[in-house]
């Protein structure tokens, strides 16, 4: 077999749903080229952007800053990165370090956040109570608190992260099956809110499926952490992965075209389920939230921090 | 023919009369090429290369979990 592109008999790829091989070089510029296509088609970066990089040291952040980083040296953008210490002993160090190894590498100005000193608990001190959400709410939800506050820190005007073609398809299946309209709404490869104190979130890496996103890593040498959380466990979403991966393999079409299918529908769902509430301040830490907590706060005061 | 195959930091050392591919290989210990990348001798092979004599076939697990 040979490149379909340039004749190359050293194929990495065989595109089951488009019948393309690619051979390295080939693979990574189509890679490329498939991030700045999507930037341009949903106008996900302006010059003069200061671009936060929400940066765990995984494959899908590691590859977002690299091909991001394209529009640095063509001074379109500035980038700045995020890595959260979530305290999870023999997991989180590894991919702080491997994330400021890339940050280094490219000049790129880094914050390392933790938990602990942010919130005077971790993920591992929760996860030892008798009583606890599990892991992945707090981590999600104190995450999230750290980006936004940091953004506004860097003054960054857009956080990148690296959500693929696989997240997408499982979120939005995930939400269809739940009925979870509402969320259903919210996906897309821009989320904006009416709060000011919130940063826009941008989301490059969507149309790329996460096993090309690795391959891409692979064949550029990048490092990448790829270790899974001690804490992983079987959810909803595993699930809904498992069948999607099933079913690609004799569809391998599929969750290109379920994203295509959602993103046609988007307008009338977000025209349908648009939310007029105003926000207000945490009474706590004054991020911007529609109840008097938000809801890193909510957890906060549950474990008596 | 004999060859290598190394995943998860253990080393089996497979036998074959018939002519395989990586896909083969990969059915043969249950594993699915879309959580992993299949390296002949270090460089990225897809699934229908050819394992031949002597080979080294390295799977390196790219996708965790869900």
């Amino acid at each position: 077999m040979e490149c379909t592109k340039c004749g190359n008999p050293n194929v990495v790829i065989e595109r089951k749903a488009s019948g393309q091989a690619l051979c390295k070089d080939c693979f990574i510029r189509s890679i490329e080229k498939k991030v700045i296509q999507t930037v341009k088609k949903e106008n996900l970066i302006e010059k003069g952007d200061k671009v936060l990089v929400a940066l765990s040291g995984g494959k899908d952040s590691v590859v977002a800053l690299e091909i991001l980083n394209s529009y640095v040296e063509r001074h379109i953008i500035e980038l700045c990165a995020l890595t959260i210490d979530e305290g999870i002993a023999g997991y989180s160090d590894k991919g702080i370090a491997i994330a400021k190894s890339h940050t280094e590498r490219l000049g790129v100005p880094h914050k390392i956040v933790s938990l602990k000193d942010t919130f005077g608990t971790n993920i591992d001190e929760i996860m030892a109570l008798d009583e606890h959400r599990g892991s992945c709410t707090y981590c999600g939800v104190f995450r999230r608190w750290i980006i936004n506050r940091v953004a506004r820190e860097f003054g960054a005007t857009k956080i990148v992260t690296g959500h693929n073609l696989d997240d997408e398809t499982q979120a939005i299946m995930m939400n269809y099956l739940e009925g979870n309209v509402e969320n259903l709404a919210k996906i897309g490869p821009k989320t904006e809110s009416k709060s000011e104190l919130f940063t826009v979130k941008i989301k490059p890496l969507r149309e790329v499926p996460e096993s090309e996103i690795a391959l891409y890593a692979e064949v550029k040498g990048l490092d990448i952490h790829s270790t899974s959380c001690p804490y992983a466990q079987e959810s909803f979403r595993k699930e809904v992965s498992i069948m999607l991966k099933d079913l690609s393999k004799n569809h391998p079409t599929m969750m290109y075209s379920t994203l295509r299918g959602f993103d046609k529908i988007r307008p009338a769902i977000r025209a349908e389920m648009s939310q007029n509430f105003e926000f207000e301040r945490c009474e706590r830490c004054g991020e911007p939230s529609s109840n008097r907590l938000c809801r890193a706060c909510t957890f906060l005061e549950e474990l008596g921090k | 023919m004999k060859f290598t195959v190394i995943y998860n930091n253990e080393t089996f050392n497979k036998e074959s009369d018939n002519d395989l591919t990586i896909k083969d290989v990969l059915d043969e210990m249950n594993l699915s090429s879309q959580t992993i990348i299949a390296k002949k001798n270090g460089e990225v092979a897809i699934e229908e290369t050819s394992v031949e004599d002597g080979d080294e076939i390295q799977f390196v697990q790219i996708i965790f979990g869900g």
